[in-house]
């Protein structure tokens, strides 16, 4: 099997002596759709967190395109090409909807000189077109303080994909969003897989869309991997039935 | 792509025409001078520009950037000092060549600019409220630092510098110093480093994660505003011909130029502008007669327009909703108008 | 002076500054209000036991059990009209509205008793010998009453109903108001008693400070860089770490020569730079992680 593109090795955090995550290993492979789901506490969004490095591990290590990531700060990983979002969603709520989506530019390729100019034409065009891919163009002036929860949870999923980044960390990025519209990004996912080579790891409570979606699944419980495989297995899996499911 | 919208309609057109109105007004105050003004008339213009260079520069790292900084009068202090040395401390202490105001004037920016950048490299790392302690104790301990070191500094004796009086320069410089800040304020706003600013302030851990380097937009930020405000401090030694401790750091000065940028409305580009004028005005005719009582009066000045005009002059004009004072009270709740 | 000697000067003053800082960080834990008065209310506390002495030769421990429920009444009202309009604001505003609050009050007091320097002579201000140690008597007056005191508040969070709904509203505000506690109440008794006790430690220490109207930055820099040592909103933290400032501050006057009383500001606020750069969470990781912008 090929190197992973984003893998964790043995992650360990603990927070004021709860582990939350022990031992995690992880690897995310170009061009898979991987899915992530265990009970609420078990270590999902600490690992989305260590993965991104908003938080840092105590133990373990992060490689990214075969390099160490371990000791990065969050923006160089996200120049690389690594997108996330937040379970609790995190858009500039006094900013407006356009502003939000030009902050969230690719920063990469910047030169200091440019940065004192106003967002370039491609960069707003490329606004535009997520805007009206999330269909959410027609609240471009408005302040993001004021778009509904899903609005909002559209709106940062627009902001991901700003940079054209080759790995999304989706944190549980479909609640919230009407079951059309679940379908339409579902649908571009698979698109964005296909077509683009696009790597995605959700978080997800929702059992169909990762069942629907995902290649693999990888089961959380207190903070350890529980079991690994394909949706069906998963399902399968009496273990998982027990933890997760709680029967 | 029906409903694509050309870039050129998406800016608000207010905010790509506003600079020219700051430009007339800029031109108009260069005419000034030759209506003949009286010297005091000058001095009050002078002062005015000077708090409005202040407070807009405040505003880049106070408001755009949202790290308070309580202790921002330290990079005036080390301005005017730089300045009161390389002009008259040269032989004895330093050994450079006497130096002219305009020689010395371009060090007392860069001075505070480095200075800027050796604090900012630990405080900036400091969130919020920590940053904003760090330098009010910067700022203490300036003050007592340059007391000590008496023979650069004159210590509590102060230092004399050449006085070289001609108030219509000074008016000019003083104007020029404005202009520039305030312009300077408007293009990054329109920029996306002063996007990235704004990201910085609403959430540091989003704007780090969607690819922007916090660390160096904030200390470039911190460092431009600790040069203009280093260049004003210059200037103001040179002018005011004296300086010592108390006078250069002096706490109405520091007060002052947060209450303009306060006041006007954080973060906004015309806010430091109106909210200098408007409380200059203040001092001038009318807390003049009570100056036993001027810092009381910020001081309570602030604690009101924190609770009722959080999005201060230009939060009020822009939504022209305060018909009477009984609006004030109301305008509390409404969390969405702060800057 | 032996480093023993030494040693305990910074005890004695280190436990009045565990208790000195408790209010900023109770206020600062259970509200997320970052308080900048915090000094001007030592301050306040301060002038009082001053005037108190000066007017009816009150003894300034005396007035230190006075002070309390009129400064409880103060912090109660200001919570009550205007701070509580700010808690759920962000830090930004908090800070602006406190900064605000600190000058005003610096300001009035320096009207009423103009800036002179004031200072209280205590007939037991000497000192007595124990174990070949020199102990001045008001600093472990201070150190003992300041350990009391801590005990009552921490048995009062921990036992009574109130004590548990401060603690309450504290951990998750939410819930707190859905089993029906009256948040704004809550807080503004909390704040009736961080300032109460706030001022109390001011009273105390009137015999050995020089008072004046802007001596509050001094207490308020050390409040926060206790509260970078020893974390948020706990009782033993706020000790630890009043603890570690006291002998810092006391050990540097002493060896390194020089520096003056003035240490203790930049004392304070090398302590709060390197903890916090090296480790952003506190000392004691009890620092809560300053949501930005929030």
């Amino acid at each position: 099997m090929s190197t992973p593109i984003l893998e964790g090795r043995k992650l360990t955090k603990t927070y004021g002596g709860v582990l939350a995550l022990y031992r995690v290993n992880l690897s995310l492979y170009a061009g898979e759709i991987l899915g992530l789901i265990g009970p609420n506490g078990s270590g999902k969004t600490t690992l989305f967190n260590a993965l991104s490095r908003v938080v840092p591990v105590d133990e373990g290590h992060i490689f990214f395109r075969g390099q160490d990531v371990t000791d990065m700060r969050p923006y160089q990983i996200a120049r690389m090409g690594l997108a996330r979002t937040f379970q609790v969603i995190r858009v500039y709520r006094k900013m407006t909807v356009l502003e939000n989506m030009l902050i969230s530019r690719p920063w990469r390729d910047v030169r200091p000189w440019d940065l004192l100019k106003p967002s370039r034409h491609d960069i707003h065009r490329r606004a535009w077109e997520l805007l009206e891919f999330f269909q959410i163009a027609h609240l471009a002036h408005m302040p993001a303080g004021a778009l509904s929860g899903g609005q909002r949870r559209l709106l940062e999923l627009a902001m991901a994909s700003m940079p054209d980044p080759d790995v999304f960390l989706l944190d549980e990025a479909m609640s919230g969003i009407n079951p059309t519209l679940v379908e339409q990004i579902k649908e571009r996912i698979m698109e964005m897989r296909e077509q683009h080579g696009k790597t995605f790891l959700l978080v997800e409570h929702n059992i169909q869309f990762i069942a629907d979606l995902c290649d693999r699944v990888v089961v959380l419980h207190q903070g350890q991997v529980l079991a690994e495989g394909t949706p069906a297995e998963i399902m399968d899996n009496d273990d998982v039935i027990e933890a997760y499911l709680g029967v | 792509m029906s409903r694509f919208t050309p870039p050129s309609a998406s800016e608000n057109p207010v905010r790509r025409y506003d600079i020219w109105l700051w430009v007339i007004l800029v031109l108009l105050a260069a005419l000034y001078p030759f209506t003949q003004p009286t010297t005091a008339r000058l001095l009050i213009a002078i002062q005015m520009f000077m708090l409005i260079t202040l407070a807009s520069n405040w505003n880049l790292i106070g408001g755009m950037t949202g790290y308070v900084d309580f202790g921002h009068l330290t990079f005036f202090g080390i301005g005017a000092y730089t300045v009161g040395i390389l002009m008259t401390r040269s032989g004895e202490v330093i050994f450079a060549p006497q130096l002219s105001f305009w020689q010395a004037w371009p060090f007392s920016g860069l001075t505070a600019m480095l200075f800027a950048l050796t604090l900012g490299a630990a405080t900036l790392r400091l969130k919020g409220p920590y940053f904003s302690i760090a330098m009010l104790a910067t700022l203490l301990a300036m003050r007592e630092i340059v007391r000590l070191f008496t023979p650069l500094t004159g210590g509590g004796g102060g230092l004399d510098l050449p006085p070289e009086l001609n108030r219509i320069q000074e008016y000019y410089i003083a104007l020029g110093l404005m202009a520039l800040s305030v312009g300077l304020m408007w293009w990054i706003r329109n920029s996306e480093f002063g996007l990235s600013l704004l990201a910085i302030r609403e959430d540091e851990i989003g704007a780090e994660m969607r690819g922007i380097n916090t660390t160096l937009h904030k200390t470039t930020a911190f460092a431009l505003s600790a040069f203009l405000t280093g260049l004003v401090g210059g200037f103001w030694a040179w002018q005011n011909t004296y300086i010592d401790p108390d006078v250069v750091f002096f706490e109405p000065r520091n007060l002052e130029m947060i209450m303009a940028a306060v006041l006007g409305g954080l973060g906004t580009v015309w806010g430091p502008p109106l909210g200098a004028a408007v409380l200059y005005w203040l001092r001038e005719f009318f807390w003049n007669r009570f100056l036993f009582a001027h810092l009381l009066g910020l001081g309570l000045m602030l604690i009101f327009v924190v609770l009722f005009l959080p999005g201060g002059l230009v939060g009020l004009l822009q939504k022209g909703r305060v018909t009477s004072v009984l609006d004030l009270w109301r305008l509390q709740p409404a969390h969405e108008e702060e800057t | 002076m032996s480093f023993l000697q030494a040693l305990l000067n910074g005890i004695l003053v280190g436990g009045f500054y565990g208790f000195m800082i408790l209010g900023f960080s109770i206020i600062w834990g259970v509200m997320g209000i970052i308080n900048l008065a915090h000094g001007e209310y030592v301050m306040m506390g301060a002038y009082f036991a001053w005037a108190m002495f000066r007017q009816f030769g009150i003894d300034p421990l005396i007035s230190a059990v006075l002070v309390f429920p009129v400064m409880f009444v103060v912090g109660y009202v200001l919570q009550w009209l205007v701070i509580n309009r700010v808690v759920e604001r962000p830090h930004l505003i908090s800070l602006l509205l406190s900064f605000g609050i600190s000058i005003s009050i610096a300001n009035i007091y320096k009207l009423i008793y103009t800036a002179d320097y004031r200072s209280v002579t205590v007939s037991y201000a000497g000192s007595f010998q124990l174990a070949g140690l020199t102990f001045p008597t008001v600093k472990t007056i201070i150190f003992f009453a300041g350990l009391l005191l801590m005990a009552a508040l921490h048995l009062f969070l921990q036992r009574t109903r109130l004590g548990k709904s401060i603690r309450a509203a504290a951990q998750n505000k939410e819930a707190a108001k859905i089993v029906g506690i009256d948040i704004n109440r809550v807080y503004a008794i909390t704040a009736g008693i961080c300032v109460g006790l706030t001022a109390m430690a001011g009273a105390m220490i009137a015999p050995i400070q020089p008072i004046f109207p802007f001596m509050g930055p001094l207490f308020t820099v050390r409040a926060f860089a206790i509260t970078a040592l020893g974390g948020l909103g706990r009782i033993p933290g706020a000790l630890l770490g009043g603890l570690l400032l006291g002998i810092v501050e006391t050990l540097l006057t002493i060896y390194v020569p020089g520096t003056g009383a003035k240490v203790g500001t930049a004392v304070s606020f090398l302590i709060l730079v390197l903890v916090l750069v090296t480790r952003p969470q506190g000392l004691l990781k009890g620092l809560r992680p300053v949501e930005e912008g929030a």
